[in-house]
């Protein structure tokens, strides 16, 4: 299997789950009412729906090394750990004990390979990194990647993208709405020399 | 609106089944004609102001779609002798919506082309296929074909290889965009032809509805300004104005009940509550897509029917053609902002004939989109580079520099009509309705996939030729579902080798006709929609000739 299918796989079983039996919650009002709220605990710091605090400083600091903050954003700013908690708490509620499992076994495992070591915060960065790529194969790093994903790039209603930043990052005005030729620089020079339409 | 409602013991004109591209068209036509129309959706009745930009919802949440397979249930297998699995993502994939699949399509609109109708007898057989020639031809469907033009919106302008049309587009084709440049560049360098992509996207203000704004989520998305040409845009408004024809959503149709003369009587559904109801007609349409059609026609077996409706032939659900599609990603210097406007503005159609001296059969077209790098996550999931890692500072890196200029060449192409691909019954798999779910069994014909093969090559060298500074392929697999729904209730003279005539009247019921993709006879290039909708067009006028002359 090359690579490309493998992240078309997970790509595919990510969109699933996420999915998960959510067709009469999609037509519920409920979902708005989710939305707003992941939008009002980020602005206003309120507690997590469901996470604990030592989940979300765990959780977030995975995020973190996944989009890391460099001179431009990342998972942190983005406020990724927001749209966890407002997945745990709805469609992805199913997944939370699960998480819930894998979590201490990834801590026992960093303990493991770092003595003395509880939490992935406490380890420089570099080593953080070379740590991950030991649990790049589980279950629980992938459904965290995954969801790093879509928190930092879904509509901040979600709870991540914090102003847009999972946007800027990449160039994607998504939020703009509408657009007029030239749209980029191979046909800005086309539309110059005359109108297309004529 | 002249809002009608029809009670459903009354016994309306035509029940349609389905409002899409077919279904959206006949509607329109029987009910500006001044016959009682009713039309099941199981979808619900969303407008235009109801379409969101949210990624999350529409592509990942399926929400279109009705939801992802948890919802439908739908399993595949490759052959018969397999257990069908029931994947995450639906194996066929439409959208259950007022409009059906016509409100989230890309909207690339391609006739067919002469050849097409008669390929067989032009080739010669291939062994072990059901290749046929279409009992109609090109001529007989190009007013159809202008009609779809000017009714349903049609923006373009003619190419060099072009099938002959009787009037020009309406109007001018969507602007160039960069990926159209790069494809027109490559194209140069080998010799080849890129022409300006029609779409069912109105380039400008037509038939009373606006013009395209570029947003550019035209691909699994619905319009909110109404300038994809949708039945829910272009037909159905005419349809409700008509105070003749009555959009009845939410409503699941489980089977088409016959009388003891055998002809079809009433729809039996079930409505918004679950409750089970029976709609009443003179003549059942059938347009529920080349998936939804051939399970209806099989769940509504009965003692008169024992192997399905319509189905004396064994050809319900046979001869399934997704058409076969190539792909190589490319990334440029500049920034293309592909995510810009629709998905395509160039296509090359080069390779549209078969060619004996390659060794196998089939034909296609070749353009360059956006395709994955159309929207964030999409891209993040699906549309990187493959050979940088899936998370970290090079994978930010990488992402913050390809996003926006990368593109997609990808060819459309040609499928074989063979037994063994088809639509049945799952014995165990259930929808959230308790309907049998659809299963599908396919496996490409080797012809098809050496055909896709050699469309990657062509798209490597395009994306070469255009100057890429890297490229990648995604390589050719055997299809496990898609969204183009072909051959499963096929159209021809013989009783024994197809489901309905030439005027889409089943063989079987006089009462009962079906139109969609289910009646192609051969696969086209991979752009079948203008097709579905010029076979509607036409479909109304035979069946109105049907009313004219007591038959029905």
């Amino acid at each position: 299997m090359n690579p490309d299918d493998l992240s078309r796989r997970r790509f595919l079983q990510s969109a699933g789950s996420l999915a998960g039996a959510s067709y009469l919650k999609l037509m519920s009002p409920a979902v708005l009412a989710i939305t707003q709220a992941a939008c009002s605990a980020r602005e206003e710091g309120t507690p997590f729906k469901v996470l604990g605090a030592q989940e979300a400083v765990d959780l977030a600091a995975i995020a973190a090394r996944i989009i890391p903050t460099t001179d431009t954003p990342g998972a942190t700013e983005a406020g990724v750990i927001y749209f966890f908690d407002n997945a745990f708490e709805s469609e992805l509620r199913e997944q939370l004990d699960a998480v819930r499992e894998w979590l201490p076994q990834f801590n026992r495992a960093l303990g493991e390979t770092h003595p003395g070591v509880a939490r992935l915060g406490e380890l420089g960065e570099t080593e953080q990194d070379a740590f991950l790529r030991t649990q790049e194969s589980t279950e629980f790093f992938d459904l965290i990647r995954v969801m790093t994903m879509f928190g930092f790039f879904s509509m901040p209603k979600y709870g991540g993208n914090k102003d847009h930043v999972g946007w800027d990052l990449v160039g994607f005005e998504g939020h703009h709405g509408g657009w007029e030729y030239p749209f980029g620089f191979y046909d800005a020079a086309v539309h110059g020399e005359a109108d297309q339409s004529e | 609106m002249n809002e009608v409602r029809f009670d459903t013991r009354e016994e309306v004109d035509f029940a349609i089944i389905g409002s899409g591209s077919a279904g959206g068209i006949l509607a329109k036509e029987l009910s500006t004609a001044g016959h009682s129309v009713v039309v099941l959706e199981q979808g619900p009745y969303r407008k235009a102001s109801d379409f969101t930009h949210d990624e999350l919802a529409v592509v990942h949440r399926w929400e279109l779609h009705g939801g992802d397979n948890s919802v439908h249930g739908q399993t595949f297998r490759h052959n018969e002798s397999e257990t069908a699995r029931r994947p995450p993502v639906s194996p066929v994939r439409y959208a259950r919506t007022v409009g059906g699949s016509s409100v989230h399509y890309t909207a690339n609109f391609w006739r067919f082309r002469p050849i097409d109708f008669k390929e067989r007898s032009a080739l010669g057989p291939v062994a072990g296929t059901n290749f046929a020639d279409w009992p109609i031809t090109y001529e007989e469907l190009e007013p159809y074909y202008t009609k779809v033009d000017w009714e349903i919106g049609v923006s373009g302008a003619p190419g060099p290889f072009d099938a002959p049309r009787s009037r020009p587009f309406p109007m001018p084709p969507m602007p160039i965009k960069s990926s159209g440049v790069l494809l027109e560049r490559g194209a140069k360098k080998l010799g080849l032809h890129a022409q300006p992509e029609p779409h069912a996207i109105l380039s400008q203000a037509h038939n009373g509805r606006a013009g395209c704004m570029s947003c550019g989520y035209c691909m699994w998305y619905g319009c909110e300004f109404g300038a994809k040409s949708s039945t829910l845009a272009a037909m159905i408004p005419l349809a409700e104005a008509s105070g003749n024809c009555e959009i009845r959503p939410l409503s699941v149709v489980i089977r088409i009940d016959t009388d003891g003369k055998g002809r079809a009587s009433q729809v039996v559904y079930l409505d918004a509550s679950g409750q089970e109801q029976a709609q009443k007609a003179k003549a059942v349409i059938l347009s529920a897509n080349g998936a939804e059609s051939a399970r209806l026609l099989l769940m509504s077996a009965n003692a008169q029917h024992p192997d399905g409706l319509a189905n004396s032939s064994g050809f319900v659900g046979r001869n399934l053609m997704h058409n076969t599609h190539a792909l190589v990603h490319g990334v440029f210097e500049h920034p293309l902002n592909d995510y810009k406007g629709v998905q395509v503005s160039r296509v090359i159609h080069d390779f549209y004939d078969a060619d004996e001296k390659r060794g196998f059969y089939g034909g296609g077209g070749i353009d360059a989109r956006p395709l994955f790098s159309a929207t964030p996550i999409l891209h993040a999931m699906n549309g990187r580079d493959p050979g940088v890692p899936g998370w970290g500072k090079e994978f930010k890196d990488t992402m913050a520099h390809d996003f926006t200029r990368q593109m997609a060449i990808v060819a459309s192409a040609t499928s074989l009509a063979l037994d063994r691909n088809n639509i049945t019954l799952d014995p165990e798999s259930k929808d959230l309705w308790g309907r049998p779910a659809i299963r599908e069994t396919y496996l490409d014909h080797d012809d098809d996939l050496a055909n896709a093969a050699f469309f990657e090559d062509r798209c490597a060298e395009l994306a070469d030729a255009a100057g890429a500074s890297k490229k990648w392929r995604f390589g050719i697999h055997p299809t496990t579902g898609g969204e183009h729904l072909l051959g499963t209730c096929r159209m021809g003279e013989d009783p024994a080798t197809s489901v309905v005539d030439p005027g889409h009247r089943s063989h079987d019921v006089s009462n009962l006709f079906i139109c969609d993709g289910s009646s192609f006879v051969t696969s086209g290039r991979g752009q079948p929609t203008m097709t579905i909708m010029a076979l509607a067009f036409r479909a109304a006028d035979r069946i109105r000739d049907a009313v004219k002359r007591g038959e029905i």
